[in-house]
């Protein structure tokens, strides 16, 4: 093998491209070779060199504006649950969370736009897909709840419900139709539950409804003065048991 | 693409599992294409929409070349789309030849820092097939079929685009000996 023969091979020998008697004739021509045995070196050295770049994975925001289009588009045809979407969101999210905001949009949640819930569920995407996802992590309550202090109007009920079977995990602010709201996430097996409450405008308890939409299930319901918005890659039976946690916990400690 | 199937949940759903996972790879080849975080995401975000809607024409080929074929589209295209006018590569890169914010690409260690550097100070065209191979980790075949070329073009950029970087690196690190004070 001639020199430029060798030389036009180094790079392709560094990548593996060569097949096993092309790699052979190579390494023999190599020894004979000083200048391509430099270029290999070099071709090497870089190789090794971008490798130990560290990956930059795409931005939390990106995916949500992402997932956020996949829904609006998707969402024409009904939704499965649970299905594949359910399994694969269980997978990512290492824990389940429910994020509970606190907010204050009065009135009647069940009905309104589909805005609200869009920036419920891409809340919900921010907490499941980060590793954090949390501001203040932690499952006691008497850390969570002085966290709001100061951030938001109102202070939220916040409960472990860890005996429930829904541990806190944490809680963190978001933003829901321009107001600034608390959300509690809890964790239920693999799965995150983002719970989003705030003070209601209207009287008197409305029980937990839940719909399922894009492989999330979504609880609304009205509990002792606050609305309560639940998103989670959970099965609605759970949802609501869910619901049910908070509510109890919330009565008994008035 | 007004004559493409609108996606269906179900249509969805495939895309979710076959292409949605490549998304990191998506935006990291974005993020060296653009050098810029915002602009990336941008892209990355288009390119997605534009991958679920020809996601009919997907046919079972490796997901991750496919995806990145449309990510360098896109730029191509958004790029055009905010230029006054349109300006081949090569005389675009020399308006936009800076490396990424240190303070922003998170590299640990000042090396790291000059190889990044000096990678994104390289001309577009050996640029994004070093990403391609090295960060991407992606086949000459990979590579051919993102950048629509032969693979003995892709073995020639390669070789090409390892000596440009050396030559940047070395000129950088010497740069940065000269900068430091004796002691």
């Amino acid at each position: 093998m001639d020199c430029p023969t060798c030389e036009t091979m180094v790079d392709a020998y560094v990548d593996g491209e060569l097949t096993a008697s092309e790699s052979a004739a190579f390494e023999r021509a190599l020894e004979a070779c000083p200048e391509c045995r430099r270029r290999l070196e070099a071709a090497r050295a870089m190789s090794s060199l971008l490798r130990e770049l560290p990956a930059e994975p795409a931005p939390d925001l990106l995916r949500a504006r992402i997932e956020r289009e996949l829904r609006t588009i998707a969402g024409a045809s009904r939704v499965r649950f649970p299905g594949a979407a359910g399994m694969r969101w269980g997978a990512m999210a290492a824990s389940l969370l429910v994020a509970v905001s606190i907010g204050w949009l009065g009135g009647s949640l069940v009905g309104q736009g589909g805005r609200q819930t869009d920036e419920l569920v891409a809340g919900y995407i921010r907490v499941a897909m980060s590793e954090h996802g949390v501001d203040v992590a932690s499952s006691d309550r008497h850390t969570v709840k002085p966290w709001f202090a100061g951030r938001i109007d109102y202070a939220p009920p916040v409960h472990d419900l860890t005996q429930e079977g829904f541990p806190l995990v944490g809680g963190r602010l978001d933003v829901i139709d321009g107001r600034k709201v608390a959300v509690l996430v809890y964790r239920h097996n693999q799965h995150r539950i983002a719970l989003t409450l705030w003070p209601s405008a209207s009287s008197g308890n409305s029980p937990a409804t839940v719909t399922q939409r894009d492989g999330f299930a979504l609880a609304e319901w009205r509990h002792d003065g606050f609305d309560m918005h639940a998103v989670a890659d959970l099965a609605p039976a759970d949802m609501k048991a869910f619901a049910t946690a908070v509510d109890t916990a919330v009565s008994e400690d008035r | 693409m007004s004559d493409a199937p609108k996606p269906d949940g179900a249509t969805v759903g495939r895309f979710r599992s076959v292409v949605l996972p490549h998304l990191d790879a998506a935006y990291g080849y974005a993020r060296w294409l653009t050098r810029d975080p915002v602009e990336a995401q941008d892209v990355a975000q288009e390119a997605m929409l534009r991958a679920l809607r020809y996601f009919h024409s997907f046919r079972g080929e490796e997901a991750r070349p496919w995806l990145l074929r449309i990510v360098r589209n896109t730029w191509i295209d958004l790029r055009k789309r905010n230029r006054a006018e349109t300006l081949p590569l090569e005389v675009l890169e020399t308006h936009a030849a800076e490396g990424p914010d240190p303070e922003q690409s998170a590299l640990a260690g000042d090396r790291r820092r000059q190889v990044a550097a000096a990678l994104a100070a390289l001309p577009a065209e050996a640029r994004e097939v070093l990403v391609l191979r090295e960060i991407e980790d992606l086949s000459y075949k990979h590579i051919a079929a993102v950048l629509d070329l032969p693979i003995g073009t892709i073995m020639s950029r390669i070789a090409r685009a390892r000596e440009k970087l050396a030559v940047e690196l070395k000129g950088r690190l010497e740069r940065s000996d000269h900068g430091l004070p004796d002691v």
